[in-house]
């Protein structure tokens, strides 16, 4: 385990001429070498001692001090790693770890100094630290260039030259907006001679609306966005309000701790309104799961221990999804205390079995005002006709005449029923192809006919009255077939249900036929059977939608249920008060031609309001459970093994502050604890996460684990005082982010000096401005927008913009399923809109690091890879970008090569080509040119690539060359670079 | 190249010198600084792209491995787990001593009866050791003495999603990377001019399971781990062809105008990630003539289609793709998988496994005899299986000649050959209703522990650091190599 320090020590400089500090250079190393064995665990301590805490580093044993404070050499832990007896050396020979001599001489230099102990950084909240004195007051900007000067100083460098204000307007753009400026927008701030320049532009980046698309983009990895449900067949849905409630949050700047209650507890908010429901839509954003085998407890736990695991990385920057199957191991986290934390969510609605087509409830509805009052109107309409139904009854009178009708007219005699018999399943490619097509016996008019359409068999254990469970494959369909005999022409009703969908026919004439994917239960359709006298040929069709299939067949329909029947038979007069009362009852709702009526206005009235909420977009929300589920440790974190001694109950790990008084127990009540003024980890791992965002590395660079294990801190003092005033100042984010990108940090050149190079290779010191790869979604954004092709269209459903053909299709459940793209501007929307399907996401996007998003993610990587430059270079997107580009500039370019080529570059980095660009490029483009002019053709097929269509007003040789002068541009470094 | 062009390139290696060292802040667990430093692994101008382990834990077996899944789950009991008493358990119910009261899954669990199903194929004796094959695989019974056959591979998981997901990246929560990532990350590729992971998909004939590109995803790991995935139609790899009009020589010249200025742009900025560009760029050019040449099967001869049967000559089947994964072996490609899918077989399992095993059978055989014939055996590791087995009781209605079965991850086949396998090897039992394990079991982290091995890495010590955790391929409960199937 050698790196970790190598890398503190080269990087940081901490050599043991330095006194050591606990925290930074011996906690590690004992989280890394002894803790497994001597940390909080106790299942795994060995020899009864703990070196994670105070009390066990300076206890005493039978053997002496452990650590002896008086007698240093005396130490136990020196000695024990220090001998050469392999029984008595730590860490044991049999554990495979040993100390490097460089950590073994930090402990000993530890030990020497006074052994001074101290709580894990992170744990302890974060103070006002005071601001270091520097010799440079001049290059000081505000408070967080103190921190950074004094930290440079002390490793003898200097702060780079601030960067010009060309690349920084560009920077801070990308930054803040996720876009370039436009060459006016850079004009404007180079000519502006104003004190605050840079600060009227940072104010008008933060108050654009694309702030918040760039604000929320970083916070869709975080918070697992996708538009499909990830397991199984990773069906559709629409969490998209979600993520327009986010983009309306950053914009209008919500505190960071309001942001933080609506999305975890949004729903448990007094009167929460629909914008704060919708907000906790954060926690229904996991994959879900439709596989036809699950079991529902499983994934419903899976569930619970994802949104422990998002909220614990996001908002603690804790790993304690480590704690599910027994105590962390580094981090002072029981599992009991995980069971804890995870009983906050575990009391949700939402099950473990889900669907692959949109959302599962709880959800909420999206009505617009029209919709809203019709649903409303509607309603009370309901409401009041059942009032009225409760109200008005039939007459005694109408009544007895019904009873005498019933009674004279004798019971059916009930038809007879033939054997079941059942075909072989049909296969289909799809759901509809299954449920449209005949397989043979449909339209038969009688047995004998539908019996030579295929193999039959009977079904000899279905029973009638009994959901029947088939083992029908995905998209097939299985005909169920029985004669039923009849002595004369009657109508009978028969009850029946299914899963999925279900036709019906009697004597080849169609009955029924409903397209639904549910499960199979009693009494979901009724169909009325005109019997003919003699044989009647019943057939039903069952057709799978995928997972568990059924079937339900009862004769006799709920139209006149037995206890009816047997209240029918009693007498008039030997009845009771109540049996009379369940045959009015009876009477008025099924029977009565006013009570029918009524029954029918109310179904049509909430068919009505139902083709509405249809129609409607939903979002999916949280919703606890009335009666809370109860919550128990799970065994090995294993759903099936509830360790019912001891119910859980919601609470917070104790190395962390208490719950505030009088919040409640559930998850507001966690939302407030987390946004608690003292609270240690919230605002540190938020601050560092804006830092990472902008710097490209954290201040920790673990950004979603400052728990033990986690980085040692580049600038301990200033994250903190990021921390506390970010919190002081009312959790307020783009004072924050102004505070960060006004600095002179953030403004310095990002060019390697040699010393900086030498000294501060990774930039961890902040010896000069950021220089990294723009993340994907920018890359792709930035030639739409050069192009002038960008869709301003901010929120909505995402779209489909090109992909490369069949990437849907093969992966998806049965290869069917074919990506549609989209037409038009939604070709051009910007890339956070892209259709997120998380078994096969946008491989454009997925070239450049991004995240499946099937779980939380805060830190992307940033490779440099050669698909990277295929994509750039072939993909039709990019291609027809600069083509239009290409259009762009020769319209407006001016008339020489030379100023397009000084257009193009002023478009795609904000400043003129210099000479040698010029040069390469004026190459370049007469060289394409003459190829074009002799190959009329290939600047033909050029100019048709993508849907969007060249002006044929302009040389196709011209406008060809410009062509693959644009892309060349896209590809260069400082194209593709935050300078 | 122009002469006004000097694209006088150093090209160092791609894996950039920035990116290293992030990956050694993140402490990668078997190595110091420097190494990760060492100018062997920063410039490996050998055309190797090196791994993040310099040296092996131990002496490799195999340079390259392919990787034969079938995805759905495949039924042992009817391609491989024969055992005369096999045939006494038709019809009857399924022993409550035999379940042991273990989850079924929702698509069984409320079946009232579980008729036991003897496999409705004739079973042979092959080989040597007289080792039974199904008559579904007449070719594969004639590989049975170069393979090892696992009848005891075994997994917890009893649905797709999960099992698939837990075999390919070693556990069934998401966001862990591929058992092929996991190479990549640690060896690297002995050709630069190639993706060190790549993945090739084919349909079978019945309900095909989904399909996630997690399976093949780096996870924690850099994303340049990820499986490439090669495709039958259209582009090979996406994005290689160029634009319509743009020929190979204008390719050439507008990258290398971009090189001029990315040079001038690194002299004046000095930002060693402009100079990992420049050489991402120049391999991308590679790659768009080395994976045509590769995937153009034009030059194989009409003998090697015959060996590979009748499909070998339509692109993507699984016959077409075996063939291309033994180019891909041949070219130095150090990790290959092939998805085929269509395995899952709930009902009419008897008419549709002999779909599937057509699909792969001669194909199959046929990759393990072209190695040999072509001297790569000794040193490329075949490995051939899916997610889980079949239920030996019958899925819904059992006929004499038709019946289905559910998903069975106690006990399942897989096999594995070359690079160190033993040759003509049968390990593992399970019992009379293959069912559960008697003997030698295997758990798939065993299975995935044995094939690092092979290529001389200890899965204990092959770390990566993540969220607090050394994370490693195999997890957390404790995997074995299975060194008795090592020859």
């Amino acid at each position: 385990m050698g790196s970790f320090f190598g890398v503190c020590l080269i990087f940081q400089g901490h050599v043991s001429a330095e006194s050591i500090e606990f925290n930074r250079d011996i906690r590690p190393i004992l989280a890394a070498e002894c803790l497994h064995c001597h940390g909080h665990d106790p299942k795994l301590r060995k020899a009864d001692l703990r070196l994670d805490e105070r009390a066990g580093l300076y206890a005493e044993t039978k053997d002496g001090f452990i650590i002896d404070r008086k007698k240093p050499e005396q130490s136990l832990l020196l000695q024990r790693i220090l001998t050469e007896d392999p029984d008595d050396r730590m860490p044991p020979p049999e554990s495979k770890k040993s100390l490097s001599e460089e950590k073994i001489s930090m402990i000993r230099q530890w030990i020497m100094e006074g052994a001074e102990w101290q709580d894990h950084w992170a744990f302890v909240a974060p103070k006002n630290p005071t601001l270091p004195e520097v010799a440079e007051e001049a290059w000081i900007g505000n408070p967080i260039d103190r921190f950074v000067y004094s930290e440079l100083d002390q490793h003898g460098l200097i702060p780079s030259a601030a960067a010009d204000r060309r690349t920084l307007m560009r920077r801070v753009n990308f930054d803040l907006t996720g876009l370039p400026p436009t060459p006016e927008e850079v004009e404007a701030f180079v000519s502006d001679t104003g004190p605050n320049a840079f600060e009227k532009v940072v104010d008008r980046l933060l108050n654009s609306e694309r702030y918040g698309e760039r604000m929320t983009l970083a916070w869709m990895d975080a918070a697992r966005y996708g538009d499909s449900s990830v397991f199984h067949a990773d069906g559709v849905r629409d969490m998209w309000p979600w993520r327009d409630w986010v983009i309306r949050a950053y914009n209008s700047n919500m505190p960071f701790d309001q942001f933080t209650v609506e999305q975890l507890a949004g729903d448990l908010l007094p009167g929460s309104t629909r914008n704060q429901k919708i907000a906790s839509g954060f926690n229904r954003n996991h994959g879900t799961t439709d596989e036809g085998g699950a079991i529902d407890e499983e994934y419903r736990v899976e569930y619970m221990v994802d949104r422990v695991k998002t909220t614990s990385n996001v908002w603690l920057g804790l790993s304690m999804e480590c704690a599910q199957c027994h105590d962390h191991k580094y981090d002072p986290i029981s599992q009991k205390e995980y069971y804890q934390f995870y009983a906050f969510f575990n009391r949700s609605k939402d099950r473990g079995m889900q669907t692959r087509n949109g959302n599962a409830p709880p959800l909420v509805y999206l009505y617009d005002p029209m919709q809203e009052a019709q649903v409303d109107h509607f309603g009370q309409q309901i409401a009041g006709l059942k009032e009225n139904r409760k109200r008005v009854q039939p007459t005694q009178g109408e009544m007895s005449s019904w009873a005498a009708l019933e009674r004279a007219k004798g019971l059916h005699k009930k038809p007879a029923l033939g054997a079941w018999m059942e075909s072989e399943p049909f296969s289909e490619t799809g759901f509809d192809q299954s449920f449209d097509r005949d397989f043979g016996p449909e339209t038969k008019k009688d047995w004998a006919a539908v019996k030579e359409s295929g193999n039959w068999e009977p079904a000899e254990d279905w029973k009638d009255g009994k959901p029947i469970t088939l083992s029908l494959p995905d998209f097939h369909s299985l005909y169920a077939a029985r004669v039923i005999q009849s002595e004369d022409a009657m109508e009978i009703d028969v009850s029946l249900g299914s899963d999925d969908a279900l036709k019906v026919w009697l004597n080849g004439e169609e009955l029924l036929s409903r397209k639904v994917v549910r499960g199979v239960a009693a009494d979901q359709e009724t169909v009325r059977l005109k019997l003919k006298p003699g044989e009647n040929l019943f057939l039903a069709k069952i057709i799978n939608s995928g997972g568990g299939s059924g079937f339900y067949f009862k004769l006799g329909g709920p139209r006149i249920p037995l206890k009816i029947v047997g209240l029918l038979k009693i007498k008039e007069g030997e009845s009771t008060e109540e049996d009379s009362t369940a045959l009015t009852e009876y009477y008025s709702k099924k029977v009565w031609p006013v009570g029918l009526k009524l029954n029918e206005e109310i179904q049509s009235l909430e068919k009505q309001q139902k083709d509405i909420r249809d129609s409607v977009t939903t979002c999916m929300v949280m919703e606890d459970m009335e009666k809370p589920r109860a919550t128990y440790v799970l065994s090995r974190g294993h759903y099936a093994s509830p360790v019912k001694d001891e119910e859980i109950l919601p609470g917070v790990p104790a190395f962390l502050p208490t719950m505030p008084e009088g919040v409640p127990s559930n998850r507001l009540g966690l939302a407030r604890w987390l946004t608690l003024p003292n609270h240690p980890l919230t605002a540190r791992v938020t601050v560092n996460r804006y830092w990472q965002m902008l710097f490209g590395s954290g201040l920790v660079s673990t950004v979603s684990d400052l728990g033990t294990r986690g980085d040692w801190p580049s600038h301990m003092n200033l994250l903190d005082w990021l921390a506390r005033d970010f919190i002081d100042h009312g959790w307020n984010v783009k004072r924050t982010l102004k505070q960060m990108v006004m600095s002179s940090t953030y403004r310095q050149q990002s060019n390697f000096t040699p010393e900086s190079r030498q000294k501060d290779p990774e930039n961890i010191l902040l010896s000069r401005g950021p220089r990294f790869r723009l993340q994907g979604e920018f890359i792709r954004d930035n030639v739409l927008m050069l192009s002038g092709l960008l869709n301003a269209h901010v929120g909505g459903p995402s779209t489909k913009p090109y992909q490369p053909p069949r990437i849907w299709n093969e992966v998806s459940l049965d290869g069917n399923l074919k990506y549609v793209r989209d037409k038009g501007d939604k070709l051009y929307r910007r890339s956070m809109y892209i259709y997120w399907k998380r078994s096969a996401p946008s491989p454009s996007m997925m070239a450049f690091d991004a995240p499946t998003r099937e779980k939380c993610l805060i830190q992307r990587q940033r490779t440099n890879t050669p698909l990277q430059a295929l994509v750039i270079l072939n993909d039709v997107q990019f291609v027809e970008a600069a083509r239009v580009f290409a259009e762009r500039i020769m319209k407006n370019g001016g008339a020489s090569i030379e100023e397009k080529i000084r257009y193009a570059f002023l478009h795609a980095v904000g400043r003129p080509a210099d000479k040698l660009r010029t040069q390469v490029m004026t190459h370049l483009y007469q060289e394409q040119l003459e190829a074009f002019r002799q190959e009329p053709e290939r600047a033909e097929a050029l100019l048709e690539f993508g849907e969007f269509e060249s002006d044929d007003r302009l040389d196709p040789a011209e406008h060809a060359a410009l062509t693959t002068l644009a892309n060349a541009l896209f590809n260069l470094d400082e194209v593709l670079t935050k300078e | 190249m122009n002469p006004f062009i000097q694209s006088n390139l150093q090209l160092s290696d791609p894996i950039s010198r920035r990116e290293m060292i992030r990956l050694g802040a993140r402490g990668f667990g078997a190595l110091g600084l420097a190494s990760i430093l060492s100018p062997e692994i920063l410039k490996g101008n050998t055309g190797r792209v090196a791994g993040v382990l310099g040296q092996p834990h131990s002496k490799p077996k195999a340079k390259r491995a392919i990787y034969l899944f079938f995805s759905g789950g495949p039924s042992h009991i009817d391609m491989y787990d024969f055992k005369p008493a096999i045939r006494k358990t038709h019809g009857i119910e399924l022993p409550e001593s035999i379940r042991q009261g273990q989850r079924l899954t929702g698509m069984t669990s409320g079946q009232k009866s579980f008729p036991c199903v003897a496999p409705m194929f004739d079973f042979q004796k092959y080989g040597r050791n007289g080792t039974y094959i199904s008559e579904l695989l007449p070719h594969i019974a004639t590989i049975v003495d170069d393979i090892t056959i696992i009848k005891s591979v075994n997994t917890e998981a009893i649905n797709h999603d999960p099992a698939i997901t837990y075999i390919n990246t070693g556990t069934q929560q998401l966001g862990h990377p591929s058992m092929g990532a996991w190479l990549s990350y640690g060896l690297g590729s002995s050709n630069q001019n190639l993706p060190g992971y790549v993945v090739m998909i084919s349909k079978g004939g019945g309900q095909s399971q989904a399909l996630y590109s997690r399976l093949w995803g780096s996870g924690f790991l850099s994303s340049r781990h990820q499986g490439v995935k090669f495709r039958s139609a259209g582009e090979p790899v996406l994005y290689l062809n160029n634009p319509p009009g743009i020929n190979p020589q204008s390719r050439r010249s507008i990258l290398d105008h971009i090189a001029r200025i990315n040079q001038d742009r690194l002299q004046s900025v000095g930002d060693p990630e402009i100079e990992a560009r420049i050489s991402q760029y120049e391999m991308a050019y590679r790659m768009q003539t080395s994976v045509p040449e590769l995937t153009d099967l034009s030059d194989e001869p009409d003998h090697v289609f015959e060996l590979y049967g009748p499909e070998s000559r339509e692109p993507g089947t699984f016959a077409y793709n075996c063939i291309l994964a033994r180019r891909m072996a041949e070219r130095g490609v150090p990790f290959t998988q092939l998805f085929h899918r269509g395995w899952d077989q709930h009902g009419s399992l008897p008419r549709l496994i002999r779909l599937q095993c057509k699909n792969i059978d001669q194909p199959a055989a046929a990759l393990i005899k072209d190695l040999k014939m072509r001297g790569m055996f000794d040193d490329t590791l075949v490995i051939c299986g899916g997610e889980f087995g079949r239920t030996i009781y019958s899925q819904g209605k059992l006929s004499e000649t038709d019946h289905g079965r559910d998903h069975h991850g106690r006990c399942f086949t897989m096999w594995m050959a070359g690079a160190g396998i033993k040759r003509g090897f049968e390990y593992g039992e399970t019992d009379d209703f293959s069912y559960n394990i008697v003997k030698n079991p295997v758990h798939i982290n065993d299975l995935n522990a044995t094939v690092l091995h092979q290529f001389g890495i200890d899965h204990q010590r092959f770390t990566y650091k993540y969220q607090g955790l050394d994370q490693r391929l195999t997890g957390v409960q404790g995997a074995r190599v299975v060194g008795d199937i090592l020859a």
